[in-house]
């Protein structure tokens, strides 16, 4: 009722002639108010939910209140720990390849493509998203398996005897696939991280004499640390997210951490299900805060003035 | 677990039939509406769609795409509102029946509804685990319509010679060359019924092992995988086709589709043999839901029940996907019918009757269990199979 009244002057204003002025404060708010309801319902519950659904009774369909920390004891002493920081371990080397290859290619773009082609050139890594993801990992089978592209090529041209086994179903497989699947990223954050390192610094650089391993270790990669930082996490979250990738390209029985709660919800434990992702959250927020107070992550975005 | 791939492939063709099927003029549905079936897409024969199975049961059905995972069923029904939206669905026996049904979720059948009951296989009414994945507490609540005996596929061309043991599976001439599935169920129970029939290990029944039992099994694993003996553990249709089909793997633990459809695409000689030891059988059934008998779709249910136990069906299924027929007269059914089936079919399917036949013969064979009653300890070593 008191809102409705509190409403009412607005609305004999708005009759008076001052549309405007009401109804855009209106939109505004209401353009904030919208993914601040999305975020709560689609983000902040389901993430409390998950926490608050961790801890309660296994029953065999379903859960029931409670609290019991059984699950988070099974997960940190059973063999699914090995498995959580092996899919770390992985993914964390996905994350340097992917550096190695793509920020070079940032770094190319923003510095030797002219300015008004340089998204246009960020833009065409887009294009291998319009192929299924599904279909990008399958194809890489034909490429690397025993008697795949590499393989026959290789052996063709004399310089092995046997296939090389150890580039698919292997974690090195994986790590391939996971670089395949989000190179992309790092040239995306890379680019606009480089976008914080003005041109000028360049010709500064040049002018003063420093060489090129001077110039990336001490102004690029400082400037650029926030953006660089913000790609990695983007592919370690997925490295040890992604199911599709150990289990099309992993060895025997190869899990990431997403695969590990994917299992625990077939086998009807979810409980189990719920503390790995509450441990999955736990440690990336972790990461983040490193990186924060290392990077202060608010200054992605910020221009160099 | 076992057709989800195939339900992702046909989930672009199902779809499109759904939704014709639901925006028939309502002049032609019945009083209930279509029969809205939770099922996987090989749950159907005779056209890409449902038409051929709708004009055998003289009902109009809306299919919905499920997967086989277990948690799907149970989140669904059990936790949620899965009775509002489906009339009928299928799952897997030897556990979901009675998970569904203590969860008062599916209804008691009356069979005298469905005249082919009567050609129902003799094991579903002679008691024993086939006869008790479809009831619950002694009354029926499923109507079975696909089977097999799961086993070893491999590749004739390259192997030049017969299998007939598990133990090609852990054999260190196939080291590097062999595949299991990445699922603790099938591929634990299969392990426990080598090591029990070889007599390497002692086990009481695969199909639901102790926990000591699970370790030593696992165990087993554990040194074959460090050895080296799985080059990986297939997930999904697709990725154990292409395992087989690509020579990647010469031996495979695989369902029988897996193994069809690898050769046809290789054109390689790739058989599934006979084992010994013995092999995991399951089933997949028809259930009513509680929510369904309300809305009054019992006629349109057992309509279709009819068609799942005729030699129509069975044959076809058989044919498409080696899937074992439910009912008896299969191959009278064929005879026939000449001229629905070309001569290189017929031989097909009484060749892989035939070989049903023998591997439901083999003594050492267990039922796949969905919940075993350790099922803590099978995920916790199947972790550690996975770590190692």
């Amino acid at each position: 009722m008191s809102s409705a009244e509190k409403q009412a002057p607005g609305r004999s204003n708005a009759a008076a002639g001052e549309p405007e002025g009401v109804l855009v404060p209106r939109l505004q708010s209401a353009a904030f108010v919208l993914p601040v309801t999305f975020m709560v319902v689609f983000f902040a519950l389901p993430v409390a939910l998950t926490a608050v659904w961790s801890v309660f009774e296994r029953t065999m369909f379903w859960m029931e209140p409670g609290f019991t920390l059984f699950a988070y004891e099974n997960f940190f002493t059973s063999a699914r720990l090995i498995n959580f920081l092996a899919s770390m371990y992985h993914s964390f080397i996905s994350v340097v390849i992917c550096l190695i290859l793509g920020f070079p290619i940032a770094v190319f773009v923003r510095r030797r493509i002219p300015q008004v082609a340089q998204h246009r050139v960020v833009l065409l890594f887009i294009l291998p998203f319009m192929v299924s993801e599904i279909i990008r990992i399958f194809a890489l089978r034909p490429i690397l398996q025993r008697n795949g592209l590499v393989n026959e090529t290789l052996m063709n041209l004399g310089l092995i005897s046997e296939p090389i086994t150890a580039i698919l179903y292997t974690p090195t497989g994986v790590v391939i696939g996971e670089v395949l699947s989000f190179l992309p990223f790092v040239v995306f954050s890379g680019f606009l991280a480089m976008e914080a390192v003005p041109k000028y610094i360049f010709e500064v650089c040049d002018d003063l004499g420093a060489g090129p391993y001077r110039t990336f270790k001490d102004v690029i990669l400082p400037l650029a640390a926030p953006g660089i930082f913000a790609g990695s996490v983007f592919i370690f979250v997925n490295g040890i997210g992604v199911a599709l990738l150990p289990n099309t390209l992993g060895g025997p029985g190869a899990v990431n951490a997403g695969l590990i709660a994917t299992q625990a919800i077939t086998a009807l434990d979810f409980p189990l299900a719920m503390a790995v992702s509450a441990i999955m959250m736990g440690t990336l927020m972790l990461l983040l805060y490193i990186g924060h107070r290392l990077f202060n992550l608010t200054h992605i975005l910020d221009p160099i003035s | 677990m076992r057709q989800q791939d195939f339900t992702r492939r046909t989930l672009m063709t199902m779809t499109g039939a759904a939704a014709l099927a639901a925006g028939l003029p309502a002049g032609r549905a019945q009083a209930a509406g279509p029969l809205k079936l939770w099922t996987i897409g090989i749950a159907k024969v005779g056209a890409k769609d449902w038409s051929a199975m709708e004009k055998q049961a003289g009902i109009e059905i809306a299919y919905n795409a499920k997967s086989a995972r277990a948690d799907e069923a149970i989140q669904k029904m059990v936790v949620g509102d899965g009775n509002k939206l489906y009339d009928a669905m299928s799952d897997n026996g030897g556990g979901m029946e009675d998970a569904l049904a203590s969860q008062k979720v599916i209804t008691e059948l009356d069979v005298s509804r469905i005249p082919n009951w009567k050609n129902i296989l003799p094991v579903y009414n002679e008691g024993g685990a086939a006869a008790d994945t479809i009831r619950y507490e002694g009354k029926v609540v499923c109507v079975p319509y696909i089977s097999n005996a799961d086993s070893l596929a491999y590749n004739h061309s390259v192997i030049g010679s017969d299998l007939t043991s598990w133990e090609a599976l852990f054999d260190s001439q196939f080291k590097g060359r062999a595949a299991m599935q990445n699922d603790f169920g099938p591929t634990l129970t299969n392990t426990a019924i080598y090591l029990k029939q070889s007599g390497q290990q002692d086990i009481e029944d695969p199909s639901n092992m102790t926990p000591a039992e699970v370790k030593g099994v696992c165990q087993f694993l554990i040194d074959k995988k460090k050895a080296g003996q799985f080059r990986t553990f297939w997930d999904g249709f697709q990725n154990g086709v292409d395992l087989l089909a690509s020579e990647e793997v010469l031996v495979s633990s695989c369902w029988e589709p897996v193994q069809i459809v690898a050769g046809k695409k290789s054109g390689k000689d790739i058989r599934y043999g006979t084992m010994k030891e013995g092999h995991q059988t399951w089933n997949n059934m028809f259930m009513l839901t509680n929510g369904g008998k309300e809305r009054g779709q019992e006629d349109a249910f057992y309509s279709l029940m009819n068609v799942y136990l005729s030699p129509w069906f069975g044959a076809r299924t058989l044919s498409t996907f080696g899937f074992a027929p439910q009912m008896v007269g299969v191959n009278e059914y064929v005879e026939a019918h000449p001229q629905d089936f070309d001569a290189a079919t017929k031989a097909t399917i009484a060749e892989r009757l035939a070989n049903k036949q023998a591997r439901y013969e083999v003594a050492g064979n267990s039922w796949q269990n969905v919940f075993p009653t350790h099922i803590r300890d099978y995920q916790d070593w199947w972790a550690r199979v996975q770590a190692a």
